[in-house]
């Protein structure tokens, strides 16, 4: 503290303090490349990145109490309680905070507006299909479309269990904070720079292979392919650092009488997930490494004319990346499973299947990755068993449905915009999900795969499973959140405009993809003129409504009427405490009788408050 | 209304619907243009998952619908039954689900073994790939072209190589797609039923020039093709596949 209050003309950690050291570190790990070691351009770029994160993580401050304690100086925890709180203080969302409930909305926040850039990407690939021929030019649309797909699939992985996971899983289990708070702030602050890093490709040149990134195009590909897959390997690195964090936290710091079979559903979907990202993520980031080695250090791993596999890539990128959609959609299964109770006013249906349905998800994914890969020339004997495990996880995937028909049926079901997002969802995914049927069978998708086809099915699934999930909590939590309540009516039409929109916009893509329109294609035959129009016109309209969206939230967090503690009269413990939760959560560590879903019983009060702990109801 | 009504209410609607779909989807064409027994088999492949998924569609849909309008309530205060499951339920529903993807699984292994499972062929053609063409060789006769000649009605095998990066040759009509990858030979059969000519294309991103790698594949019987081989110039000694 003392150090800090020093007059000087170092800027105190903070965000000011961040860049110059990302300044320092680029021209520092830069120069030592140019001059030191006669690099070439990549590899210039690699070691000005790895210094350059380095010094933005040191300027933040993300180091500052291990480097003290390792030098055997007093600990500053004065300092980092400081900054834990100053309730009210915007400045605090731009500072290396160890709240959880801060680094939750930085989170939130951080990747609504990686959405909103994303989004833009894809209004500029509308812009390029909205009419046969090319209006912009193929490497544009190559990058741009790449740039979309590398974005949102950040988004898809950060925005839940990042976000609202960072917020609501300490509140939920009964917990002050997470079990690392300064790992916990750690992982989001190494996500900017590598932000910054794969929106800046196009001033390198671009990249054309698609977030796929598969070898060889990726190997003759521009700098920016080599910014996108060092900013994804970072983006790993912070995942499995935040994954650890939540199973630890999970684990271990639950109140007392919450056992693991009285954990909130969207706390069960969080802990699947964190699973998922800790086991899978290394995977992905080793593949990303072994092609920048083959890129910067002359190695073969991935280089068939040295003794390299072309389809071992693609196998290490898909024992990832399928996991990678539930790491995406799990997240949104959990919300849209912790919403559906409370505005049905029934407790969850079949509560302890939904559990096993999370599990058995999670242990599957990791046996259906090489669907991806029916006609890429991979092992012939490998096809029907793949074929057979892909099937089969639709069948916990349905119990979803089963869950959220089971809790509506014979409801007092509200519809309130949160439940209207779950009406929404479960349309979305139910159409992903069938559609994906049909590419898990060979014999069909031989016709579909690299189709249109298959791009009208991940955005339902993802879009379905991440981002009306996402909504659906945003609206859910933000009065808990921001202590404010947004606006009704804006809510109800960005719900209308958008689900509309969303579904004008994909519904018609698999009648292109059945036709045979190819993905990833900047022109296509006139014949599809007509139907491509109208799917950028729908398109557009999405765009729209996520403006209406983004000014609710904006305008009810500044203006809006205040909230009160409980709203919805939920049973999840994070809505017992004030709105916005003090800090630190709760004065009392509250005592835990049953599940959260006790609608329908009068008097239930499953999570208690006030009373003093008894040690006896631990599980 | 007792909830045995709204059960059975519910209950006729999804099976009307259900219905209803499943004789609209029987007997479509879903794969727009057919010339080989391979496409047929895919088209095939495509009826029954779509009729399989009518009724899964409406059983979501009749039960979303039936409670949007049955079960809203303007009453804020007021709680449903404390019902947390039903065991009976979800057994059915599980066991009907697993019962459902395993009879799809068959379904499509079946299909999946009468695409790929014939490897014997009676006219070879190697199909090398780059950036941005494809390069069709007769290895039998030598000839070399641009464009892909076959016979109608006999057993294909086409041999794929790539020189750069990874490719995907389609063809939508014979329902085949296979990737060309660099440092190895993948292969795929086809059998053609129908003679014409069909569109061509790489379905796997290759960079700048992907959208206009497209070819033409011509469908003849076996003399046409005889003349149309005899009339090429003839290349080097063809490699074998």
């Amino acid at each position: 503290m003392i150090a800090a209050r020093r007059a000087s003309l170092v800027p105190a950690p903070g965000l000011l303090r961040a860049i110059g050291g990302a300044v320092i570190g680029l021209a520092l790990g830069a120069g030592l490349a140019a001059f030191g070691l006669q690099a070439e351009l990549g590899q210039i770029l690699a070691l000005g990145y790895i210094f350059a994160l380095l010094g933005f993580l040191l300027g933040i401050g993300a180091f500052r109490f291990w480097l003290t304690w390792a030098a055997g100086r007093e600990v500053d925890v004065a300092e980092e309680h400081a900054a834990h709180g100053r309730a009210g203080d915007w400045r605090r969302y731009f500072r290396f905070t160890t709240d959880h409930k801060v680094i939750g909305v930085q989170y939130l926040v951080s990747a609504f507006v990686l959405f909103f850039i994303a989004g833009t990407a894809a209004m500029l690939m509308r812009f390029e299909l909205a009419q046969p021929g090319i209006a912009t030019s193929k490497d544009i649309y190559n990058t741009v479309m790449s740039t979309h797909g590398a974005m949102m699939i950040t988004v898809a992985l950060v925005s839940i269990i990042g976000g609202l996971g960072n917020y609501l899983v300490p509140l939920m289990v009964g917990a002050r904070d997470m079990a690392f708070p300064k790992a916990n702030a750690l992982s989001y602050w190494m996500l900017p720079l590598a932000i910054v890093l794969v929106a800046s490709n196009p001033l390198l040149g671009g990249f054309d292979s698609g977030w796929t990134a598969y070898p060889p195009l990726s190997q003759q590909a521009n700098l920016g392919q080599q910014a996108y897959l060092m900013a994804f390997v970072t983006v790993g690195v912070s995942s499995i650092l935040s994954a650890i964090n939540f199973l630890v936290t999970v684990f271990r710091m639950r109140a007392p009488g919450m056992s693991l079979m009285r954990m909130p559903i969207f706390v069960w979907a969080l802990t699947v997930t964190a699973a998922l990202a800790l086991i899978a993520t290394s995977v992905v980031a080793m593949a990303f490494t072994m092609l920048l080695f083959d890129r910067l250090l002359g190695t073969s791993f991935f280089r068939a004319s040295r003794g390299g596999d072309v389809i071992l890539f693609q196998h290490l990128f898909w024992f990832y990346s399928h996991p990678a959609v539930y790491i995406m959609a799990l997240p949104g299964l959990g919300a849209i499973l912790e919403i559906v109770p409370v505005f049905a006013r029934k407790p969850l249906f079949a509560y302890p299947l939904a559990v096993l349905m999370f599990v058995s998800i999670g242990v599957m994914s990791f046996m259906v990755w090489a669907h991806h890969m029916f006609v890429s020339g991979m092992a012939e004997f490998f096809h029907i068993p793949i074929m057979l495990t892909t099937e089969l996880i639709s069948v916990p995937t349905g119990i979803v449905f089963l869950a959220a028909l089971g809790t509506i049926w014979m409801g007092r079901i509200q519809f309130k915009v949160p439940m209207l997002w779950v009406f929404g969802f479960l349309w979305a995914f139910l159409i992903g999900g069938i559609t994906g049927v049909f590419l898990a069978d060979v014999p069909t998708d031989i016709t579909l795969s690299d189709t249109y086809f298959v791009v009208a099915h991940f955005h339902y699934t993802i879009v379905g499973g991440t981002i009306f999930g996402l909504f659906a909590g945003t609206y859910y939590w933000f009065p808990k959140i921001t202590g404010r309540m947004y606006d009704e009516t804006l809510g109800r039409l960005h719900f209308w405009w958008f689900t509309i929109a969303f579904n004008a916009t994909f519904i018609p893509m698999f009648w292109l993809g059945i036709e045979g329109m190819r993905r990833r294609v900047a022109d296509y035959p006139a014949g599809f003129g007509l139907v491509n129009l109208f799917i950028s016109f729908a398109a557009l309209n999405i765009a729209l409504s996520v403006v209406v969206f983004a000014f609710n939230m904006v305008r009810s967090w500044r203006r809006g009427p205040l909230a009160a503690p409980n709203p919805w009269r939920a049973q999840t413990l994070e809505w017992q405490v004030a709105s916005p939760p003090p800090i630190e959560n709760f004065d009392q560590i509250p005592i835990v009788t049953d599940t959260p879903y006790q609608y329908g019983s009068p008097g239930a009060a499953p999570g208690s408050l006030g009373a003093a702990p008894a040690r006896r109801l631990r599980p | 209304m007792s909830p045995r009504r709204h059960l059975l209410t519910a209950a006729a609607a999804w099976v009307v619907l259900s219905v209803i779909g499943v004789v609209l989807v029987a007997g479509m064409q879903i794969i727009p243009v057919i010339a080989s027994r391979e496409a047929e088999i895919e088209n095939g492949a495509f009826v029954l998952l779509t009729a399989a998924s009518v009724p899964v569609l409406m059983l979501v849909v009749v039960g979303l619908a039936y409670s949007a309008l049955r079960f809203r309530s303007t009453d804020e205060l007021a709680d449903g039954p404390p019902v947390h499951g039903h065991t009976g339920f979800q057994a059915v529903w599980v066991g009907i689900s697993v019962v459902l993807v395993l009879g799809l699984f068959a379904y499509g292994a079946i299909g999946l073994v009468e695409i790929r499972g014939a490897q014997a062929a009676d006219f070879q053609v190697n199909i090398s790939a780059e950036q941005w063409a494809w390069h069709f060789e007769y290895p039998a006769s030598g000839v070399k072209s641009k464009e892909l000649h076959i016979p109608v009605g006999r057993r294909v095998q086409l041999n794929l190589m790539s020189m750069d990066v990874i490719h995907s040759f389609w063809v939508p009509a014979l329902g085949v797609k296979q990737d060309a990858v660099p440092g190895r030979t993948t292969r795929i059969h086809t059998t053609a039923t129908e003679t014409g000519t069909y569109p061509g294309m790489c379905a796997e991103l290759c960079g700048l020039g992907h959208t206009g790698m497209t070819t033409t594949v011509v469908i003849s019987n076996q003399a046409d093709l005889d003349a149309w081989l005899s009339q090429q110039p003839r290349g080097g000694p063809a490699p074998s596949p």
